[in-house]
């Protein structure tokens, strides 16, 4: 027998606290549909993704409505698209990109990923083609995310890569001009991308994985915000171990549901079950924002003093209530702070509480990195390069993900808006002191090598 | 072995259960379920028990009432029958739960509803405080309902019957309550 407490404290959770699955992301390997044949690697993939997916949206609504937990996203991630079709021309990945972007289409998800290549010890001819394309593939296409992995503990950082993303993410920003460079926010840079990530921009396929699996992203900083909240106004004497006990009890509901909700997709689906993610994703809405918690745990602003110490604290709680609930856990497992598709996160950089330099320093304790960061349109691709290869070495070095999703904004300037639309929200765009001072160090290129953490064996 | 229940109401206070089970005992009855529930100063309890063939059950009941009577308890006592028992087809466990301003008819509107459609209750808690404050006017129902109602027309029934009542109604399956809550 339920007590009435459990069941009206759920409802609360639901109705007001923003408690749902934030994606629920099928993954479908490719790597069967190769072909030498440039129409027929699209014609099996088209027919692949339309087969194994067909469903998903049904199933994720009817699993949704049942036990009335609503999965706000349902997407797709593909095996990497550099090793599926990796005899494929710049111009022939470009089609890949299109007939990725209507198979999405066709099943009714957001979004697609996978447009994406590993790079972090060298280039394949496939992983050079995929990169040349991805401008035109981004700006031609709505649904299609890509990513790249420029480096890794195991490998050290591909400075060449890091190089070409700069300069890719610069073309990428040119073509999407009319757009505030809204292709770059479907282009994400990696250190350490994990196999399995099922939100976006970094989701693919790994190698590693099944034919087709069933990844989740749990919600949460709303609810773990209202559970702070009312903790400290039940007791304001509370200290921050008590605080992170909280957090830690909240992500183990919110993982419970996010794994069950997972399951039953899976079944429907008649796919594997593979991990749940949980990082805390905010959406540019009221009450769902991660930057709020830091004002329930007393900072004045995401961003002051004090915050990565707070952030700390708040995804290690994250991370034991989530790996007590499941044990399949996986992804990238650690709060976002994607700039502009955070309310709170977004007003306090346009306060100018939070710099560049800080987001680097919070990614240190973080999942992600430099998410969703609108720059100036004439930042250099150099500048832009260098920015990455600091958010790499943190990664390679603390044997962690990090990540660079960087959005150089034609024709506008630091303090100026740019307008992404959505989930993808807006920001006021940071200005890069120091900037056009790390061309001669990008330009050397090579291979900074694998640090001597990654000896393990 | 043949089987009695026995349900009691009255004013709650300390000994009701210790009367009740006494004279079962005293009687050779074996007690195999008891629960009991307090609404506001009113107990209510129900027992199931075993019993010996070779027992009166008359006897019984005027033993109960002899000792329940200056309590000022009321009892009813049934012979349990096999036959002609409800049996209940395959469901499944969903919980419904309303809020809203309180008048009367709510708990018939819901329930009228519920038995439309052939869902059982098997644990229903309801308050209503008066007001219009919804959590001081709440239902919870957990209920079964059977496999073979088509879940899409119950669903929109009872929304559409909330709404007539002025009432925000949900209905979950129960495991997500399961999972939240139960380690």
């Amino acid at each position: 027998m339920l007590t009435h407490i459990e069941i009206l404290s759920t409802l609360e959770m639901l109705k007001n606290e923003h408690l749902d699955v934030r994606t629920v992301t099928l993954g479908i390997s490719l790597l069967d549909c190769a072909s030498d044949e440039p129409q027929r690697f699209i014609d099996s993939m088209i027919s692949r993704i339309g087969v194994v997916a067909r469903d998903l949206v049904s199933v994720c609504d009817e699993v949704g409505i049942r036990y009335g937990i609503p999965i706000v996203n349902k997407r797709i991630a593909v095996s990497p698209i550099a090793v599926a079709a990796c005899s494929r021309s710049p111009q022939e990945m470009v089609e890949v990109a299109r007939a990725m972007d209507s198979a999405a289409k066709a099943v009714g998800v957001d979004f697609i990923g996978g447009f994406s290549a590993l790079v972090e010890k060298g280039f394949t001819k496939g992983d050079r083609a995929l990169i040349e394309a991805i401008p035109e593939a981004l700006a031609a296409t709505e649904h299609v995310c890509s990513s790249i992995n420029a480096a890794s503990t195991r490998a050290g950082i591909n400075m060449d890569a890091v190089y070409l993303m700069g300069k890719t993410i610069k073309r990428t920003a040119e073509l999407t001009g009319e757009r505030d460079a809204i292709g770059c926010a479907k282009l994400c840079v990696f250190a350490n991308i994990p196999e399995d990530v099922p939100f976006m921009a970094g989701a693919f396929l790994g190698v590693g994985e099944p034919q087709a699996v069933i990844n989740v992203g749990v919600s949460g900083p709303g609810v773990v915000k209202k559970a702070l909240d009312r903790a400290r106004e039940a007791n304001p004497r509370l200290d921050l171990g008590q605080l992170s006990e909280i957090i830690k009890h909240t992500a183990f509901k919110v993982t419970k549901v996010g794994e069950l909700i997972g399951r039953r997709v899976a079944e429907g689906l008649g796919v594997p079950f593979g991990v749940v993610d949980l990082s805390l994703a905010p959406t540019p809405n009221v009450g769902d924002s991660v930057g709020e918690i830091f004002q329930s745990l007393g900072l004045g602003s995401i961003g002051v003093p004090g915050t990565t110490a707070a952030l700390a604290l708040i995804n290690d709680a994250v991370k034991k209530g989530g790996a007590f609930a499941s044990s399949y856990v996986g992804g990238l497992s650690g709060a976002f702070i994607p700039v502009s598709e955070d309310l709170n996160i977004a007003e306090s950089a346009r306060k100018g509480f939070l710099s560049i330099e800080k987001l680097e320093a919070m990614t240190s304790v973080c999942s992600l990195g430099l998410d969703m960061v609108a720059l100036a349109g004439d930042t250099s691709a150099e500048t832009l390069a260098a920015i990455i290869a600091d958010e790499m070495a943190i990664g390679v070095i603390n044997k962690k993900t990090t990540a660079a999703r960087l959005i150089p904004v034609p024709g506008k300037k630091a303090g100026q808006k740019a307008h992404f639309g959505g989930l993808l929200g807006e920001a006021t765009i940071m200005p890069a002191p120091g900037m056009d001072n790390s061309g001669e160090f990008i330009r050397l290129g090579g291979r900074i090598p694998a640090p001597i953490q990654s000896l393990t064996n | 072995m043949r089987k009695i229940i026995v349900s009691v109401l009255g004013h709650d206070r300390p000994g009701i259960i210790a009367a009740v089970s006494e004279v079962l005992f005293r009687n050779g009855c074996n007690i195999e379920d008891v629960s009991q529930t307090i609404l506001q100063t009113e107990f209510a309890g129900v027992f199931i028990a075993s019993c010996p063939d070779s027992l009166d059950i008359d006897q019984l009941g005027s033993s109960l009432r002899e000792r329940l009577d200056p309590m000022d308890l009321s009892m009813l006592l049934r012979k349990m029958e096999a036959a002609g028992v409800w049996d209940p087809p395959p469901a499944e466990p969903f919980v419904i739960t309303t809020m809203g301003p309180d008048r009367p008819g709510l708990v018939a509107g819901i329930t009228g509803l519920l038995a439309s459609f052939g869902v059982n209750i098997s644990n229903l808690k309801a308050v209503f405080r008066g007001g219009i404050n919804p959590d001081e006017n709440t239902m919870i129902y957990e209920v079964d309902i059977p496999t073979s109602v088509d879940k899409t027309s119950f669903r929109e029934a009872l929304y559409g019957r909330g709404r007539e009542m002025s009432l925000e109604v949900s209905l979950q399956h129960r495991d997500i309550f399961e999972a939240i809550h139960r380690v």
